[in-house]
């Protein structure tokens, strides 16, 4: 089953392209990884499976949903390079909100688990706006994982995190993987590219690279044309 | 831990029975936050600091209205001037409406009129939660403060109206706040519609300034125009047409098409204008005019034109300049097509003063602050970088000094503007006063912006330990800051004034027009000295109150 699909997926701000046509399915249970250069069209893209930019043409669907439907906005879980939070709401409060909105009632004993593995018990009644930038990165993978998803957008999630930090977000990705989550991860961490089962690759907004990523020179892909 | 922490994945579930419940339970969520951080809120407030404000702000409004009121003499005007009114008064006053509609549409094709929080957009948005269960709120106090602001000045406005023309006071202010709320109405609701229907902006700009036209048709040739009822409405303080209220309901049935339509709602819009509008409503708080002015062109999209309209000429080799004239250069059509207005509307506004209505020097003061605060890019820009400002060799005040005169010739073309549109309204005896008074006012006035700029600039004189001064000294010190760069202006503006007086007295007017000249030049070059000179003056000040500190403390002592 096909849970992410795009068609003719085209973006341009003004008179600059920053997304070619675009045409690729990722399947269900798949762990695929999104790199390129600075610009490539990363964000671009994501944000428009997530349902945050309109697209200028072409379409992007979560399963048989469009992308930003409120049945596609149930299936996906955005963890964005650029967290943001309300600034008069402790973390907990936050992750209880996230939880709830999606219908989760249960929620506390997977908050306290979250905060554990993460290693953010100890600051979850804090404001984490207060938070540094690594703190942040961590608040915001808890409440992109305290919610249910079947597909997980991730931005640099690697940017600013210690390495407990990141090792424990590499567990939780293995584990939403394992348990049938399909991931699109896109990163400059080129170490992480090797765990993943298929590599795209975007250039000046177009898709130069489909397959495995020991098919390819990952370091050649990243390089702008 | 991983495995139970990670059952969510499996949680999805996609019966019915979870889409129509999960919708109702969330939007509970949803309302239970709102309350939640509004009990925060209101928790946070220092009341006695809240009410502070509240009672300045009514001091100096209540007294501004006071005075403009005091202006306008009690007389009732001739029924000539009544005729006048009844004539075309519904094409002028719809004029405001027809502009707000033309705001609106553009407004937006831009993304506009709501504004969430970022975290609003990322948590609630992306949701499944009912979007348009959850913008209603956005939407009902955009509405409710729009309205609200309209209808305090249609109040006003009103009030002052019924002063001189049939009517009583009461009535005017009524129905001078009824058309503010229509207007404001309609503005949401235009807005909204177009937002969710991604009208382009070309084509929002085109239906806006059709509407405009012919609006201004209406006006010059008497035909009907499609904002007259809304002007009609505005006059019930007088004389009531049923048909008037046709107005009130078109504006609500396009702000109910707006809400119909709020699913539509743009994320990539909210996205972009929320921490934009996070920022303004701070500057806001602050009274940071300058930055408002500057987050509202972002949030317009108005973008420097990476082409200058004119290469910087080579012979020009002083750095500062140079980059002062590449600056101006480089400003939008957009701007420069507000800076016109700007400074046609000063014209108008001076016209208005050399026919008697004094209060109008309000109008030209504001006009020139606005006109001072865009032309002031280069200056605005070097405020912005203190620690680069700081790392130069050159002294700072003698830096802002020069980054004026590119600034400065720039105003050129637009005092030339200003002086056309008030000839053109008082007739040709008016052009060699205006010629000789335009550039010294505009100049001056813009100076207004220039306070402003200066002054919310980082000061590097400034020991924070000094920083502290008691609250009701505060408050005089917020109201000190908003109104000086608008006294400024104001004081420029008045120089017509010589000009009048001359008229008055059977005088030369081009008499008065020097005087009021010089008196212009003299308050421009006063600003560029207070520029130069004040880091050292504020040194000079903070030096004295600091060693009557210590002399004070060693006679205790």
């Amino acid at each position: 089953m096909t849970e992410l699909s795009t068609r003719q997926l085209t973006k341009s701000y003004g008179d600059r392209p920053a997304l070619e046509p675009l045409t690729f399915k990722v399947d269900s249970g798949a762990n695929v990884a999104l790199v390129g250069h600075n610009g490539s069209g990363k964000t671009t893209l994501m944000k428009m499976a997530a349902g945050l930019l309109d697209p200028t043409d072409g379409s992007v669907r979560i399963g048989r949903h469009a992308a930003g439907s409120q049945e596609a906005r149930r299936l996906v879980s955005w963890l964005s390079d650029t967290p943001t939070f309300y600034d008069d709401l402790s973390l907990w409060e936050h992750l209880e909100f996230v939880a709830r909105l999606h219908g989760v009632t249960q929620w506390e004993d997977r908050a306290e688990q979250l905060l554990d593995q993460i290693g953010l018990t100890q600051r979850r009644d804090d404001i984490p706006t207060t938070f540094s930038r690594g703190l942040r990165q961590k608040a915001a993978i808890t409440l992109a994982f305290i919610r249910p998803f079947k597909l997980m957008l991730v931005d640099e999630p690697f940017v600013g995190l210690d390495e407990p930090g990141k090792q424990a977000l590499l567990t939780m990705f293995q584990a939403a993987s394992q348990r049938g989550a399909t991931m699109l991860i896109a990163t400059h961490e080129l170490s992480f590219v090797t765990r993943v089962g298929r590599l795209l690759a975007l250039r000046d907004g177009q898709l130069v690279y489909d397959g495995a990523p020991a098919d390819t020179d990952v370091h050649a892909l990243v390089l702008p044309s | 831990m991983t495995d139970d922490a990670l059952d969510n994945i499996d949680n999805i579930n996609t019966s019915e029975a979870f889409d129509a419940e999960g919708a109702r339970q969330a939007l509970d969520v949803l309302h239970d936050l709102r309350r939640r951080r509004k009990r925060h809120r209101l928790g946070d407030i220092e009341w006695f600091d809240a009410a502070y404000r509240v009672y300045l702000v009514a001091l100096f409004g209540g007294g501004t209205v006071l005075w403009i009121s005091s202006s306008i003499t009690d007389t009732t005007v001739s029924n000539s001037a009544v005729a006048d009114v009844a004539r075309n008064g519904p094409a002028l006053i719809g004029m405001i409406t027809a502009l707000a509609f033309l705001a609106a549409v553009r407004s937006g094709a831009q993304g506009g009129p709501l504004a969430l929080e970022a975290a609003d957009v990322a948590y609630v948005m992306l949701s499944p939660v009912d979007r348009t269960r959850a913008l209603l709120r956005p939407v009902v106090q955009r509405v409710r403060s729009s309205a609200y602001l309209a209808a305090t000045f249609g109040a006003i406005v009103g009030q002052l109206a019924g002063r001189r023309l049939p009517g009583t006071p009461v009535a005017w202010a009524a129905s001078g706040a009824v058309f503010g709320i229509t207007t404001a109405m309609l503005w949401a609701g235009t807005a909204l519609v177009a937002h969710a229907i991604r009208l382009p902006l070309w084509i929002a700009t085109t239906i806006g300034l059709t509407v405009v036209a012919w609006q201004g048709a209406a006006l010059a040739w008497h035909i009907p125009g499609p904002t007259n009822t809304a002007g009609s409405l505005a006059m019930w303080g007088w004389r009531q047409n049923l048909v008037d209220l046709s107005a009130f309901a078109v504006a609500a049935i396009v702000l109910m098409a707006g809400v119909t339509l709020l699913q539509l709602t743009s994320l990539d819009a909210l996205a972009r204008r929320s921490s934009l509008v996070a920022q303004l409503r701070f500057a806001v708080t602050m009274q940071d005019l300058r930055t408002v002015i500057l987050l509202r062109r972002q949030l317009n999209q108005e973008q420097t034109r990476g082409n200058p309209w004119v290469p910087v000429p080579r012979w020009i080799t002083p750095p500062i300049p140079r980059r002062g004239i590449a600056s101006v250069a480089r400003f939008p059509a957009t701007r420069l097509v507000r800076m016109t207005a700007f400074a046609a509307m000063a014209g108008v506004f001076q016209a208005m003063v050399m026919r008697g209505t004094s209060p109008a020097l309000i109008g030209t003061a504001l006009m020139l602050f606005l006109l001072g605060l865009e032309a002031m890019e280069p200056l605005s820009q070097e405020v912005d970088q203190p620690d680069r400002t700081d790392s130069l060799p050159i002294e700072r005040g003698e830096l802002l000094v020069r980054h004026l005169i590119a600034p400065a010739v720039a105003l050129i073309p637009f005092a030339a503007v200003t002086a056309a549109a008030a000839v053109a309204v008082l007739g040709t005896r008016a052009i060699v006063p205006a010629a000789i008074l335009a550039l010294p006012t505009v100049v001056a006035g813009a100076a207004g912006g220039v306070v402003s700029i200066v002054r919310d600039a980082p000061d590097p004189t400034r020991n924070t330990q000094q920083a502290f001064i008691p609250p009701e000294m505060a408050g005089m010190a917020s109201a000190f800051r908003v109104g000086l760069p608008i006294l400024v202006s104001a004081l420029a503006a008045s120089t017509i004034l010589f000009v009048r007086h001359a008229e008055t007295l059977h005088t030369s007017a081009i008499g008065g027009a020097i005087r009021g000249a010089i008196g212009a030049a003299l308050l421009a070059a006063l600003i560029t000295v207070w520029v130069r000179r004040r880091d050292r003056w504020k040194r000079t000040f903070r030096k004295f109150m600091s060693d009557g500190q210590s002399y004070k403390q060693r006679s205790t002592a």
